[in-house]
């Protein structure tokens, strides 16, 4: 049974709250079990508490399927990007270094690459993935295009992201603010702007700005 | 984007390659069976279903390497094979990867010990077939009666005679049933992969008939008609004995045409994980590609760049225009960024677009992501995962 | 230690041995062993014998949960997508609990000290222990009165337990001297709430959350410690709300709020007094709904004159102009939702900071309607329904007082005994321990309570324990407590038996059973029932399950604040929770108090709160230091707090494996101003310092923190525990310990300090960095 064409993932990283439940809901899913294929990272812990979850975005061209040399990797009818095919994957390393999302795993003593399904073993059977059923902040969301609309109403979701001269669209779709114009998320922006552009951010310290300092009063 | 529709003038490259090996094939029987003297004509049929599968398999096989990661790969697996200085060092290799990859499956067992097992058996039951079949197919294998004595057996092998062996002896009685032995094995093996492919709500998600209940069926059809032969002369005076014989013929012969297209490639295709094992080796001693963004090494250099290329043929552009930053025609490309910063850049990209719409702490750019999860099986998969996710 | 590599899993789960023992006792038959998924708990191709609704046994958000059992082994879970308040959502403490049973460290049968033994303990015949320990409550009692004995219970216990502790040791053991763990958790909260609203429950169910404008958090670690609210906040802020997020620690929910307060720990009040102050100052007070429904304000108003935002600004350590914002956020917002956890309460005026954060709500006006509301994030499983029927020292089953004669009288005869029957009120927690000190009691009783890890001071704890004439503890594991004791009788998990819980929300919920007890283990219940019988005080301790129980509790709770009698176990199940009070049997249970209009028991239709006159309370909130400011001597405030992956005193979490990779260890977290002023770096071994003790751990240098504040999680036991430093102050009305804040100095570790830490590690299992490229 497919994936119905109804569902979708939608990600919205800003919500995170790193508790790490997608990924030890991830390692229940039985198509690899005791594993888990999420990516949560902080994204620099000795600044911020900031995490980004990381599921497959399942590309409508996916680079890590063309970069495979033994053919490992399909995408479905229901465009979700399969895991390596265990007979064909020599470990090669190629999908994991060209995802341009950082999604695949390598699992050397296996010599398998492994990586989110999207919980096929679920969603094909008309359940949500693990990790959206359980995130508690809902940060991984699974559903249709009207359950999000009226959960998010502030939220408007792309599945369009461009990496330097190229554009990835996705099956799994990425919130941003209804003001947000822009079509696609330009991920590799900050390497196309001046340093100073991109180090404006980092000042913005919301600690260390609300704190009471001595030489104030 | 890329397309990949077959042309005549790709295809030409291959066809030849297939009609090549083909005809090696042929002559190598003629020559093995002495101007087929030793040749079975009652085999016939298997020798040129052989024919086929091997032109069937060199022309998938030329096919595959076209492919630009395959070709890169083909290339870039001699190159660092024979690279000056490694090369005693890459024959052990050979050796040991070999041994461990292809005769004990290891990897395999680390995937599961059933799994391991499974596989085991199929591979050494498969094998040892081939090795019996393959040989008395061709005519390059041979057994004889010694003159004026019908007991004793000389084995032949490419015309010249070796050893012989009285044909009620315990060699004889195992060496003419290597195929019932091959058999059992073969069906254990089928009948653990079965019970995996009924049982587990893993593999029913994924599994397809074609891909990966066909193969096994047909492993099976080939034990169970070939040990039926057997039973048919050893205890049923050879009843139904032609027909079996056609059977187990017709079995043999589809496993063998579907030898290029269904999984069964898989076994021609794996002894490039040793060709990579050697890519990797060279790659871990040479120079590191380091992230642009955060500065840890993620892989090496040459990896880095042979990706780039391959993308490039692909129609893929990851080409990064720092034209704004580095002067006019700085160019970078997105693969010297580490997956973990993508994933950073990704979040961050996103983050961007909530600035202002609601309360948030960015990020400065260059600080190197971290596991949330150190575990293994939570975290990283081993040693490689860690290398590419520096931790 | 072994390259962790080698021990990299299979993707059949076959993992290969661990290291076994992450304790000092190395080798030790109890653990903690950290367990991680085998056999049949990774075998995709099992279908489960059957799949049981219930719920998590962790957190006061009580998330349902479905639990699946192969061959009376719980072997995973399913989300729960039907319970309306998780609707499938978990955290990863959820997500593995099922981890907890079939554990090699599971008691299987009843303990008897036994120093010779392994581990200290040998196994002994269950109703041998039994017998004995009737024996040494008799003797006890008889040599040395009644209160000689006494009993700690906890707030993870089904209502029903709770319950049956209260009368087993009000009834059974008449002793004066009971209490539990919710002593270190929700007794601030209940304090000042019943000051205030004459009742202890928080005032709306969390779906008020998601309309409210403004949503003001204070001191909850909402991501870490109720995860699942994070959802609650998030979709009212799709619907535009505002966040302010008050705390020492830029949490992850501070990490996006549109206003983040970062406090000095201890001074709460004095930040809700600046508040009320401003809206005064800009006539932005509900004057309708405090003239109408309220007393006292005009006193408060008088007192909180002085904390001009300077003022304030200076003593907690907020710019002022953030405090300014804060205000006019509070005071224009529209409608509203204010929660606060234990980050005000663990203090030693923990009821003064939320009599301040009340005050603030009252002069808004915005509770009792629709997405206008105020909660307390209870913490435990059950510190809602653990709180309300009579474990608590000075209390009796529906939130009566022990001290009020017709309440004894009501329930005496629900019990079938004359009042005076009953004993007077008792001593808190801790106190029971300095009854122990003067020798006034001699002998305990713990039930789902691990104070040797959780109570502050905790040495002098454990040289308390050792002064017992006899210690018994029931417990499905032996906990760092029961190490202490001279018997160990097995109880039951959370999924081996059932009975409600009253969640966060004040929403009585249903645990089903899902397996059976193993070996000897049987269910608390039945332990308690046995001791009675043995004790020759068996009448009314016969029920025949939690059911019955329940039905008692029922009667025992009608006509008090906290009336259960119109809920049945079937209503539970049916409307997927009732929230008390539910007074009738037609009565659909209360989801948000202080509705206008609304009927309660002791206003009797004055009015919505629950006072003779139906009006709220203003309550004069003074502020006071923490009993230990910083001084020379001691420099830096010390908070400590949880984790996600971990539970209070870690009893089951640190027994989960994918748990424990999460946080192996626990750390000190500090500034890097700070870490550069003392010279510290990120990951090096540093040394905390109070009167009390002194702790070696790794540094976590990381910016989300005050600099003049360091962060110790609370989770561990022994030489990892930062309850050897904290402070045995306690509030004088909650009598709560104050653990959020202490003085404190810090310094890079000697070579010897570093080494000792070294040798009690947990081996880390990360893998090691590349130092060249791939």
């Amino acid at each position: 049974m497919p994936v119905p064409a109804d569902r979708h993932f939608y990600i919205d990283p800003a919500r995170c709250i790193g508790c790490n439940a997608c990924v030890q809901a991830c390692s229940e899913c039985d198509t690899h079990k005791g594993v888990s294929m999420i990516q949560l990272d902080f994204v620099d812990r000795a600044r911020s508490t900031q995490t980004v979850p990381v599921v497959c975005m399942h590309c409508d061209q996916p680079t890590c399927a063309e970069v495979c040399p033994a053919d490992a990797i399909k995408r479905t009818e229901d465009g979700v990007v399969q895991t390596a095919r265990k007979a064909r994957c020599i470990a090669c390393n190629n999908c994991v270094l060209a995802c341009p999302f950082g999604v695949p795993k390598m699992h050397d003593e296996a010599n398998l690459m492994m990586k989110c399904d999207m919980c096929y073993d679920r969603t094909s059977q008309g359940l949500k993935p693990m990790c959206a059923s359980v995130c508690p902040s809902q940060a991984l969301f699974f559903g249709t295009r009207e359950e999000i609309e009226a959960l998010r109403p502030a939220s408007r979701p792309v599945d369009g992201f461009r990496f330097g001269a190229q554009v990835v669209t996705t099956r799994v779709r990425m919130l941003v603010p209804k003001s947000f114009s822009e079509p696609l998320l330009a991920v590799t922006a900050p390497f196309e702007s001046a340093p100073e552009a991109r180090t404006a951010s980092a000042s913005f310290d919301p600690l260390l700005a609300n704190l009471y300092q001595e030489s104030e009063s | 984007m890329p397309t990949r529709t077959t042309t005549t003038r790709e295809a030409a490259g291959p066809i030849a390659w297939g009609v090549a090996t083909t005809a090696a094939l042929g002559v190598l029987i003629v020559a093995g069976s002495r101007n087929l003297a030793h040749f079975d004509a009652a085999l016939v049929a298997y020798t040129f279903s052989v024919l086929f599968a091997t032109f069937g398999l060199t022309y998938r096989y030329a096919m595959w390497l076209k492919r630009p990661p395959t070709d890169f790969y083909w290339r870039r697996g001699w190159q660092v094979f024979f690279q000056r200085g490694r090369r005693l060092r890459h024959v052990g290799g050979l050796a040991s990867h070999a041994l461990s990859d292809i005769v004990l499956n290891r990897f395999i067992w680390a995937r599961g010990r059933l799994r391991g097992l499974t596989h085991l058996l199929i591979l050494w039951g498969c094998g040892l077939a081939v090795a019996i079949t393959f040989p008395l197919v061709f005519g390059w294998l041979a057994f004889e009666s010694e003159h004026g004595e019908p007991t004793i057996y000389r084995v032949v092998v490419f015309g010249f005679p070796t050893f012989a062996f009285p044909s009620d002896s315990l060699v004889a009685f195992i060496l003419f049933h290597g195929l019932v032995w091959a058999s059992f094995l073969v069906i254990a093996g089928v009948m653990l992969a079965m019970r995996r492919r009924m049982r587990e709500e893993g593999a029913a998600a994924l599994q397809s008939f074609a891909e990966d209940f066909l193969p096994l069926v047909l492993l099976f059809a080939v034990s169970l008609t070939g040990l039926m032969l057997t039973a048919s002369y050893t205890w049923m005076h050879g009843y139904a004995y032609d027909f079996l014989a056609i059977l187990h013929a017709v079995t043999v012969i589809f496993t063998f045409l579907w030898l290029p297209f269904g999984k069964f490639f898989h076994i021609f295709q794996r002894p490039a994980q040793i060709a990579v094992r050697f890519y990797k080796e060279v790659g871990r001693d040479s120079e590191p590609e380091r992230c642009a963004r955060c500065g840890h090494g993620f892989t090496s250099r040459m990896h880095a760049e042979d990706l780039i290329e391959v993308e490039r043929r692909l129609g893929f552009d990851y080409r990064i225009d720092r034209g704004a930053v580095g002067g006019p025609g700085a160019t970078d490309h997105y693969q010297r960024i580490c997956p973990p910063c993508r994933r950073a850049l990704v979040a961050a990209a996103q983050g961007a677009a909530w600035r202002g719409v609601r309360g948030g702490v960015l990020v400065a750019p260059g600080a190197a992501p971290a596991h949330v999860n150190p575990g293994l099986g939570e975290g990283p998969l081993g040693r490689a995962d860690a290398e590419n996710f520096h931790g | 230690m072994a390259d962790p590599l080698r021990s990299a899993p299979r993707l059949d789960g076959a993992h290969p041995v661990r290291s076994t023992s992450l304790d000092p006792d190395g080798g030790d038959p109890f653990g903690p062993r950290p367990a991680w998924s085998a056999g049949v708990r990774l075998d995709t191709g099992v279908e489960p014998d059957r799949v049981v609704d219930t719920h998590c046994c962790f957190c006061g958000q009580q998330c349902g949960i479905r639990l699946k059992v192969k061959d009376e082994q719980v072997v995973g879970f399913e989300p729960r997508y039907d319970f309306p308040f998780n609707r499938g959502m978990l955290c990863p403490k959820g997500i593995k609990r099922y981890l907890q049973g079939a554990h090699p460290d599971r008691l299987l049968t009843a303990l008897e000290r036994d120093e010779s033994a392994p581990g200290g303990f040998r196994p002994v015949a269950y109703e041998r222990a039994i017998e004995r320990t009737a024996a040494e409550i008799r003797r006890i009692q008889e040599a040395h009165g009644r209160d000689a004995m006494a009993v700690l219970s906890g707030a993870s216990l089904t209502t029903e337990k709770a319950y049956l502790m209260g009368k087993f040791a009000h009834m059974a053991l008449a002793t004066s001297n009971i209490d539990y763990n919710g002593r270190l958790c929700m007794v601030s909260a209940g304090a000042g709430n019943t000051k205030a609203f004459g009742i202890d429950r928080a005032a709306n169910p969390w779906s008020d959350i998601l309309g409210a404008e403004l949503i003001w958090i204070s001191g909850a670690n909402v991501a870490e410690c109720a995860p699942i609210t994070t959802d609650y906040v998030w979709q009212a802020r799709e619907r535009g709300a505002k966040v302010i997020v008050v705390d020492p620690r830029l949490t992850p929910i501070a990490r996006t709020c549109d206003l983040f307060l970062p406090i000095r720990p201890g001074t709460d009040v004095a930040l809700f007094n600046g508040v009320l102050h401003l809206m005064i100052e800009n006539g932005q007070v509900d004057r309708d709904f405090v003239e109408r429904s309220t007393v006292g304000f005009d006193e408060v108003a008088r007192h909180v004159a002085e904390w001009t935002p300077a003022k304030t600004a200076r003593t907690t350590g907020i710019a002022e102009a953030a405090i300014r914002k804060a205000a006019d956020w509070w005071g224009k917002a529209k409608t509203s939702f204010l929660m606060h956890a234990r980050g005000i309460e663990h203090s030693s005026h923990g009821v003064q900071n939320v009599l301040g954060a009340i005050n603030i709500v009252l002069a808004s006006g915005r509770i009792g309607r629709e997405f206008c509301g105020y909660a307390t994030i209870t913490g435990q499983g059950n510190g809602q329904g653990g709180r309300e029927h009579g474990q608590k020292c000075d209390q009796l089953p529906g939130g009566r007082k022990l001290a009020d004669p017709e309440a004894r009288a009501y329930v005496a005869g629900v019990w079938k005994i004359a009042p005076d029957e009953l004993p007077p009120p008792g001593v808190d927690a801790y106190e029971i321990f300095r009854k122990i000190e003067r020798g006034e009691i001699k002998g305990l009783l713990s039930l789902c309570f691990n104070p040797v890890v959780s109570l502050p001071d905790s040495d002098y704890v454990r040289a308390m324990l050792g002064r017992l004439d006899f210690y018994v503890a029931i417990d499905f594991f032996l906990n760092e407590t029961a190490r202490h004791a001279d018997l160990v009788l097995p109880g039951s998990l959370h999924e081996e038996d059932e009975g409600t819980v009253t969640t966060a929300e004040g929403r009585v919920i249903k645990i089903n059973k899902a397996v059976e007890c193993p070996g000897e283990a049987r269910q608390d219940w039945r332990i308690v029932q046995d001791l009675a019988r043995a004790i020759g005080r068996e009448r009314g301790f016969t029920f025949a399950g939690p059911r019955e129980i329940f039905e008692e509790l029922r009667v025992a709770s009608k006509g008090g604040v906290a009336d259960y009698s119109g809920i049945s176990w079937e209503k539970v199940e049916r409307q997927q929770g009732v929230f008390w009070p539910c007074p009738a049997d037609d009565h659909t249970g209360t989801p948000r108090l202080f509705e206008p209009g609304s009927w309660n028991v002791v206003a009797r239709g004055n009015g919505p709160f629950y006072f003779a006159d139906g009006k709220a309370r203003f309550n004069v909130a003074t502020y006071s230091p923490p009993t230990e400011v910083p001084d020379t001597e001691y420099p830096l405030i010390l908070t400590s707090g949880r984790l996600i992956s971990q539970f209070l005193s870690g009893t089951q979490t640190r027994r989960i494996g994918p748990l424990l990779d999460m946080d192996p260890e626990p750390f000190i977290e500090l500034h890097p101003h700070l870490a550069e002023h003392l010279g510290i770096g990120d990951g090096v071994w540093a040394t905390a310092e109070t009167r009390r003790g002194r702790l070696t751990l790794r540094a976590r240098v990381v910016a989300t923190i005050r600099p003049d504040t360091i962060f110790v999680p609370y989770h561990w036991p022994g030489r990892k525990s930062v309850n050897r430093l904290t402070i045995a102050a306690q509030d004088p009305i909650s009598k709560i310990p104050e653990f959020k804040a202490c003085a404190v100095r810090l310094r890079a570790a000697t070579a010897d300090e570093a080494r000792e830490a070294v040798a009690i590690a947990t081996p880390s299992r990360r893998p090691p960095l590349p130092t060249t490229g791939g």
